[in-house]
């Protein structure tokens, strides 16, 4: 019964609750539109950040991640690969040969992590030649290749097809320097990789990196089994979200190999989350003291408006308990019809753009230099839509309160006698 | 036992700043099944009375008993509980619910008793029926008359059976026609079911009617009288 006069008094005074929900709707819409629009952010930065550079997981030698030094590599690399390729839910693995040590060309010279690739393997993890921009991607009979970033090659002031030199240690920790061809001019759109970063074939590299240390006395076999080397395995699935699952099969058939997946590969990713929630957060509570106000002044308007007919509910034996839930009812019927109204217009916006995407490339400057891409597809979320509805939820009922309270004070002899 | 009985009641307001003696010592005593009129002038203290023997107002000084309980002691909510069981108001106005219909309305307080449903309808098609209002128990209180609504109000008053109905000025607001006709339910009320009336009322028409008078003069009973 208390729950039917609440509901019949929301819409006794229909332009004024109607004003209120479609203010509150508007805010749910701009709300979920807007916490998309950064979910859609994160997402992107994210995916994008496993699909040119971390994968899903990556495979070290235990002490690679700390000293990034050569010496601390995987063996049976070829048998590896072969292994995870065969799990069902890999859809591409790779090995890469790493080196730290410098570019010079005749000009300059700049420290750098010389990645060494499988050209075709390469392709279906990270798919890296999308990134050049110029010359082309490694040619499979030619030696001592090497694609360099725009940035490099500008700060090196080189040019397609020019030598420059790389230079790092080999496996005997003696300093070995090669020289490469610039076959390639890359732009991965994320200036922090570009900077660092040259790329070859794993096989130049592993020739260099192994130059000196075939002994004269080890047997064929034990070369063949030191050149079966790589310092990194990284892994593509086909799903996501089999992440931890493929991690623990791994760390099970490699128990003496670091399995880690993008998370704890990036831990900027996890840093930006957190931002990212942090701010949304402030978002919502903004939201909420904005719209608490409003509520309450409505409901307080509702509670003075009807003095009279309080105080004979009081009369005639309705108590305060009741009095109070009632006004509390109304003022969450208020939230409950506005909020689906707009996450629902939330859900409408954010389906149609999620596959055109906002273009922002006017700002994109800024923002590849963090590794956004400069359009942001929003992204939906039922977790997201859930808070929202428990933001308005709490919102609504708080604002309530103060209602409420006025109008269990009242005494009916004076409310009754108020003309 | 007298379903009210009232020891030198009285009433102060504003006693710190500019007093008002509202009522002077006010003794009455009420039984089962009178039709009683409290008349005086505006201001000789009719609405302050009604107020305290209901329960909305306490008295300064004095003892009130209402149905054997002494409710100056209990607490705002304990009085609330006591309005709803022993105590049927009509008022001047702004009785009804408005969002309610006649049916609903009349059934409110048994709602809030949470009576049985059967017990409900049965009720509610009774009262509605004795105060012939059968036909409108699915409209709002809006589209009824004055005199209308305060049939509604007299149904609903009745509906939880207290111990009697407390009506202050309840023609104030009607035409003649609608107060007579309003008179006419609440005696009939009175004849056939026992049913106790306290009602004020400045008006002669209305005070002809009354069984008992009881006059009140600044704050003070005057006369106190049968009639017919
Ligand atoms: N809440 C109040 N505060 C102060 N004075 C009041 C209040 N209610 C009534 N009075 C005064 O008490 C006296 C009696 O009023 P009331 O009981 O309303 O008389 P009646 O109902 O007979 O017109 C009047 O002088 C009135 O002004
Ligand atoms: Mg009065």
């Amino acid at each position: 019964m208390i729950t039917k006069i609440a509901w019949r008094n929301v819409w006794r005074s229909k332009t004024r609750s109607a004003v209120v929900i479609l203010a509150v709707a508007i805010g749910v819409w701009a709300l979920s539109f807007v916490l998309s629009f950064s979910n859609g952010i994160t997402y992107t930065y994210i995916s994008n950040a496993i699909r040119d550079q971390l994968s899903h997981l990556q495979l070290h030698h235990p002490q690679f991640p700390e000293d990034k030094n050569s010496k601390f590599f995987l063996e049976n690399t070829t048998e590896k690969l072969a292994q995870i390729q065969q799990m069902p839910e890999v859809e591409a693995v790779t090995a890469r040969v790493i080196a730290t040590g410098m570019v010079s060309s005749a000009r300059t010279a700049r420290g750098v992590q010389i990645v060494g690739v499988n050209p075709e393997t390469e392709m279906k993890v990270t798919h890296f030649e999308k990134n050049i921009v110029e010359g082309e991607y490694f040619q499979a009979d030619r030696k001592n290749q090497v694609l360099i970033s725009q940035r490099v090659a500008d700060k090196l002031k080189v040019k397609l097809r020019s030598r420059i030199v790389l230079t790092f240690q080999n496996l005997d920790g003696e300093i070995t320097a090669a020289a490469f061809r610039v076959a390639g001019l890359f732009n991965t759109g994320n200036m922090l990789t570009d900077d660092v970063q040259v790329f070859v074939q794993a096989e130049d590299l592993k020739r260099n990196l192994l130059s000196l240390s075939a002994q004269p006395d080890s047997t064929a076999a034990d070369l063949l089994q030191s050149q079966d080397i790589s310092q990194e395995i990284a892994i593509f699935l086909k799903d996501a979200k089999t992440v931890s699952e493929v991690k623990s099969k791994l760390k099970s058939a490699f128990p003496e190999t670091l399995v880690e997946d993008y998370w704890e590969l990036s831990p900027d990713i996890e840093l930006y989350e957190t931002q990212i929630n942090t701010s949304n957060t402030i978002v919502i509570v903004i939201f909420m003291l904005a719209l608490i106000f409003g509520i309450i002044n409505t409901m307080l308007m509702a509670v003075l408006e009807r003095y009279k007919e309080l105080g004979m509910l009081m009369a005639i034996g309705m108590n305060k308990g009741r009095i109070f839930s009632m006004i509390v009812l109304e003022t969450m019927f208020l939230g409950s019809v506005a909020a689906p109204l707009g996450l629902g217009l939330g859900f409408l916006t954010v389906f149609l753009l999620q596959d055109v995407g906002i273009d922002l490339s006017a700002f994109a400057r800024g923002l590849e230099r963090f590794g956004i891409s400069t359009t942001i597809f929003p992204v939906l979320d039922a977790g997201l839509y859930l808070r929202i509805a428990i933001a308005v939820f709490i919102t609504t009922l708080l604002a309530s309160l103060y209602p409420a309270k006025k109008a269990v004070k009242l005494q009916p002899v004076e409310a009754l006698h108020k003309i | 036992m007298s379903v009210i009985e009232a020891k030198n009641l009285t009433k102060v307001y504003n006693p710190d700043t500019v007093p008002v003696n509202a009522l002077q010592g006010v003794d009455l005593t009420i039984e089962k099944g009178e039709f009683t009129a409290i008349v005086g002038p505006s201001g000789s203290g009719k609405t302050t009375l009604l107020n305290i023997i209901g329960g909305l107002d306490r008295p300064s000084d004095g003892v009130i008993r209402v149905d054997g309980e002494e409710i100056a002691n209990l607490t705002d909510n304990q009085l609330i509980d006591f309005r709803q069981k022993k105590i049927g108001f009509v008022f001047q106005s702004y009785n009804l619910i408005p969002v309610l219909t006649v049916a609903e309305n009349t059934e409110f307080v048994m709602l809030l008793q949470k009576r049985p449903k059967a017990e409900r309808d049965k009720r509610v098609a009774e009262l509605l029926e004795s105060v012939g209002l059968s036909e409108k128990k699915n409209v709002r209180p809006s589209q009824l008359s004055g005199g209308q609504q305060q049939r509604v109000a007299v149904a609903r008053a009745l509906a939880p059976k207290p111990a009697f109905i407390l009506a202050d000025e309840p023609t104030a607001n009607l035409d003649s026609a609608s107060a007579s006709n309003l008179l006419d339910i609440m005696e009939k009320l009175n004849r056939e079911e026992g049913i106790t009336f306290v009602f004020s009322t400045h008006d002669s028409r209305v005070i002809d009617r009354a069984k008992r008078v009881v006059t009140l003069v600044d704050g003070k009973i005057g006369t106190d009288v049968v009639q017919h």
